[in-house]
């Protein structure tokens, strides 16, 4: 579950241009679910599933995730809460590497690398071995109907088949939630009834999904849990998907 | 004042230093009185973000602190040269009534600079700022000793003055002659050469103990700070004697010197980095029973224990060698 209290987010605070992108919000995200935020844009969804995935932290209010496996929690128990704006970068930094996948709106792959080089980015960080991670890359693109293209350059890609190489690259260390940000606003319908599969696919796995979309086909779904409406950084509607 | 290339830049960083000094000094008091972990607050959330650059910057500055200790002596021994009556260091420093209280400060400020390095680095190793308010409390203290070793430099450099005459090593590190240096320079050799051995194999025997049974490291930290003072008084009551080979020159600073093949800086640095980190041990102590430091205190505490024992160690092997291959015998 992930706890949010009074966050807030500010930006060029005491200044003339000073914007608050989210402004005092306080929900509770479940697990194990898709979330879709939505509304239109500069209502804070981007910025808030920046600050729930640790990119960013708030100006205020605190976000907790809880039954977080980590390796410095004392025990290293699942039932665990962690304030994660109070956590030291050092911290912040392995949970997000290891318990967020990201994926982008405008993919953010690296041109002129394999599309295995690329889902392996994430992996160099953490040490784990080069060849377990090469084949569970592998296994991942398989799973994916992208085998064929492990060593191909990203830059031949279509853009189904880069947001495919993006799901993956965000699947690679194993993250328990997978943060999407407009994951279809490049996508035609076929494509992101496909992505919206995938999303299914994920959160039968038990990963937690959350997704920020002003794109009905992705807060319509019938796969998301809940969603959440946004407007001017505040949350002015939640319910149920449909 | 005496233009010398060394001297701008020890009075430039020195001053710059201060400077951020302050500004920590500012930070840490506002960390100290408003700090609350559980407080999702503006202020709180913007601590949280300063400690990480008053840490930055007080990690660098005491970083520097500890290399311009050497610089300073470096330099001082250096201006002997332009000052009459002086020989190394000694004379140097005594040519005005800064520049020994300057030494001290320094000297003070590396030691617990040192520490401070210490607890900041176990302090990142902790999800919750474990030791957020002694390490700032340490930094507040730290502040008036950085502040006045600047003041004071400056007023020891700006008062150098080449036409007045001061003491040579030989005069003020004379037994007999009253004062603080000659009465360690008075010291009876047998007993200190005892007292330095011992000092040494106590360090040995308590810090090898506290690695296996984890007890005794506020009596390592006690047992490490009265080595250290045993080894400088050795330094001066016997050690110079066999570097220089003369029965009766005691000067700390001429071992610093080319045609001692400036045997004295690595001496120097091994105390100093032997007392940093034994006193880190007992300093560390009371961190013990703090959770978020349960996985990675005690190989820390191991480490810093095997460092001193080390440090002293190579210390003590270094005297040997020193007291076996000099043609001074008693």
């Amino acid at each position: 579950m992930i706890r949010l209290s009074s966050v807030t987010k500010t930006y060029n605070s005491g200044k003339p241009n000073q914007f608050t992108a989210v402004d005092n919000i306080s929900t509770e995200i479940k697990a194990k679910g898709m979330t879709v935020f939505k509304g239109p844009s500069g209502s804070g969804k981007t910025t808030l599933l920046s600050l729930i995935g640790c990119m960013i932290r708030p100006s205020s209010g605190r976000i907790s995730l809880h039954g977080i496996p980590t390796t410095f929690s004392p025990g290293s128990g699942t039932n665990d809460a962690f304030d994660v704006t109070s956590l030291p970068e050092t911290f912040l930094t392995e949970i997000r590497r290891t318990t967020f996948g990201f994926i982008f709106q405008q993919f953010n792959l690296i041109r002129g690398i394999s599309v295995l080089e690329n889902i392996l980015l994430p992996t160099y960080p953490t040490g784990e071995n080069h060849a377990s991670s090469r084949k569970r890359g592998v296994e991942l693109l398989e799973m994916f109907d992208m085998g064929r293209h492990a060593a191909s350059k990203v830059d031949v890609l279509s853009g189904g088949e880069m947001q495919r190489v993006a799901i993956t690259r965000a699947l690679i260390n194993n993250p328990l939630i997978i943060v999407a940000d407009e994951p279809t606003a490049h996508l035609d319908s076929r494509l992101s009834l496909d992505f919206m599969k995938i999303a299914a696919e994920l959160k039968a796995a038990g990963k937690t999904i959350l997704i920020a979309s002003h794109d009905p086909l992705v807060y319509d779904s019938e796969i998301a849990d809940t969603v959440i409406e946004m407007r001017d950084g505040r949350i002015i509607g939640s319910g149920q998907g449909s | 004042m005496i233009q010398h290339t060394a001297i701008i830049p020890l009075i430039a960083s020195s001053a710059i230093s201060c400077l951020m000094f302050l500004f920590a000094g500012w930070k840490s008091f506002l960390i100290i009185r408003r700090w609350d972990i559980r407080s999702g607050s503006e202020l709180q959330l913007q601590l949280e973000r300063a400690t990480y650059l008053i840490s930055t910057i007080i990690g660098f500055v005491l970083f520097f602190q500890i290399i311009s200790l050497f610089l300073y002596i470096a330099t001082v021994d250096h201006l002997h040269n332009l000052l009459a009556g002086a020989m190394c260091a000694a004379g140097s420093l005594n040519a005005n009534g800064f520049g020994y209280p300057v030494l001290i400060l320094k000297t003070v400020t590396c030691l617990f600079g040192g520490v401070w390095l210490v607890i900041n680095h176990v302090d990142a190793r902790g999800y919750d700022y474990p030791l957020i308010r002694p390490k700032y409390v340490l930094l507040l203290a730290l502040a008036p000793l950085v502040s006045a070793e600047t003041v004071l430099q400056f007023l020891y450099f700006s008062n150098l003055d080449a036409q007045v005459i001061t003491s040579c090593c030989g005069s003020l590190f004379n037994a007999g002659t009253g004062t603080l240096a000659s009465g360690l320079a008075g010291l009876p050799r047998v007993p200190m050469e005892v007292a330095l051995t011992a000092a040494i194999g106590v360090i040995c025997l308590i810090g090898l103990r506290f690695r296996i049974t984890v007890k005794g490291g506020y009596l390592f930290a006690v047992a490490s700070t009265l080595a250290f003072v045993v080894a400088i008084a050795s330094m001066i009551s016997f050690v110079s004697l066999y570097v220089y080979e003369l029965p009766t020159h005691h000067c700390p600073f001429c071992i610093l010197h080319k045609e001692y093949s400036y045997v004295g800086y690595p001496l120097y640095a091994a105390l100093l980095g032997g007392g940093i980190s034994g006193i880190s041990v007992g300093t560390l102590m009371p961190a013990s029973n703090i959770p978020s430091l349960a996985k990675v205190l005690p190989g820390i505490l191991h480490k810093l224990t095997t460092i001193t024992i080390l440090l002293y160690l190579a210390f003590g092997l270094a005297v040997t060698l020193l007291v076996l291959h000099s043609a001074l015998k008693f």
